[in-house]
């Protein structure tokens, strides 16, 4: 480093005055050479630029070939897992209470058990096949759309909503698509709305926090 | 991708569902479409039309008995792991096993034998070819010769 070769000739002139009672101190002319790149204000013992200190993000070490979320791909699973088990948790409430209502005039025998656990089980299957088929459309289309444009936002997940919506209610005619798109619209934009709820509310509210 | 991360075990079982209904829809769509596509009147409209309902209406269902399948049977390896304290290839063929079992309870107990048997076989299949790959992909990854048999280098001059 460049401060020492000016500092040792104070050393050694401070070491010789040591040994051999000379004048004590370094002389200015010694101090006045050493270069100051190391007086930072965080402290003067630290030889470091100050600019290099300053983490406002996270600074994570990625593997080769990951990138820091996860993409919609691998989300895909998960989600379309999810609509799944959720339809079938929500089929299976729905076939109990209208097995136990369609069943009501039979005393408990094993019919109406079984007649119970008919339903419950033809509606979880039902509602679970709804929900999952809907989440596998919303995921393909996700994922096109996030290759397609080679960018992630939420103008995907609108986009993947409607045309998930049109091509579910693409039986019913020009109509169908049109109010299944509408829907697919409307719940997609609820959720982008959702995921972006503070980012808004702190944008339009007052100046910002940070005390920098 | 590099490698095919797994979650931790219970949102494995959410994992492991939905890859299985994706299987099932996409798999089972195809040959649905392919199926309604030739059970058709002639004409493209008819055939088209056919195969989109052909689709429409089976693809989920199949998509939904696999999504069952690979729900149960990742549930059953979880539960196992949990118990054993260890991940090994045993796990997933009993899970196979018992997942056949179970999905054919309502049909009496010879037809659940023959069913877990079924399932095991087919785990142990899939678990074979699986540590084959391993063993195989391990092989290029060996060194040529053992280093401690090299002959001992010489001290040259430099430090």
């Amino acid at each position: 480093m460049d401060n020492n070769s000016q500092g040792s000739g104070g050393v050694k002139s401070g070491l010789g005055s040591l040994f051999g009672g000379g004048s004590p101190g370094y002389s200015n002319n010694d101090l006045a050479g050493v270069s100051l790149t190391g007086m930072s204000p965080l402290s003067p013992y630290l030889n470091v630029d100050p600019r290099y200190l300053a983490q406002d993000t996270d600074e994570f070490i990625l593997p080769t070939g990951a990138n820091k979320t996860r993409g919609r791909f691998e989300l895909a699973f998960f989600t379309i897992g999810g609509s799944c088990m959720t339809g079938a948790t929500f089929g299976a409430f729905n076939g109990l209470r209208m097995g136990i209502k369609e069943t009501r005039d039979m005393a408990w025998s094993k019919p109406r058990n079984v007649q119970i656990i008919n339903m419950v089980t033809r509606q979880g299957a039902s509602w679970a096949n709804t929900l999952g088929s809907v989440a596998l459309l919303y995921s393909a289309f996700g994922v096109v759309f996030e290759k397609a444009r080679g960018a992630e936002d939420d103008l995907n997940t609108v986009a993947a909503g409607t045309l998930t919506g049109m091509l579910f209610k693409s039986a019913g005619g020009l109509k169908g698509v049109a109010r299944g798109g509408l829907v697919g619209l409307a719940l997609s934009s609820a959720y982008a709305l959702y995921n972006n709820w503070d980012h808004i509310t702190n944008s339009s509210s007052s100046a910002s926090s940070r005390l920098y | 991708m590099e490698e095919y991360i797994r979650e931790p075990c219970p949102w494995r079982i959410v994992d492991d569902c939905g890859g299985a209904f994706t299987m099932g829809a996409i798999g089972g769509g195809v040959f649905q479409a392919v199926k309604g596509f030739r059970n058709a009147p002639a004409g493209i409209g008819y055939r088209l039309r056919s195969g989109a309902n052909a689709v429409r209406v089976r693809a989920p269902q199949i998509g939904g008995s696999f999504a069952v399948w690979g729900g149960l049977f990742s549930t059953i390896d979880c539960g196992l792991v949990r118990i054993r304290g260890k991940e090994d290839p045993w796990n997933s063929i009993t899970s196979g096993a018992m997942t056949g079992a179970i999905l054919a309870a309502r049909s009496g107990p010879l037809v659940m034998v023959g069913s877990a048997m079924m399932g095991g076989i087919l785990l142990a299949l899939i678990e074979g070819v699986g540590i084959l790959l391993t063993r195989y992909t391990a092989q290029q990854f060996q060194n040529a010769e053992d280093p401690s048999q090299l002959p001992p280098k010489d001290r040259g001059l430099g430090l």
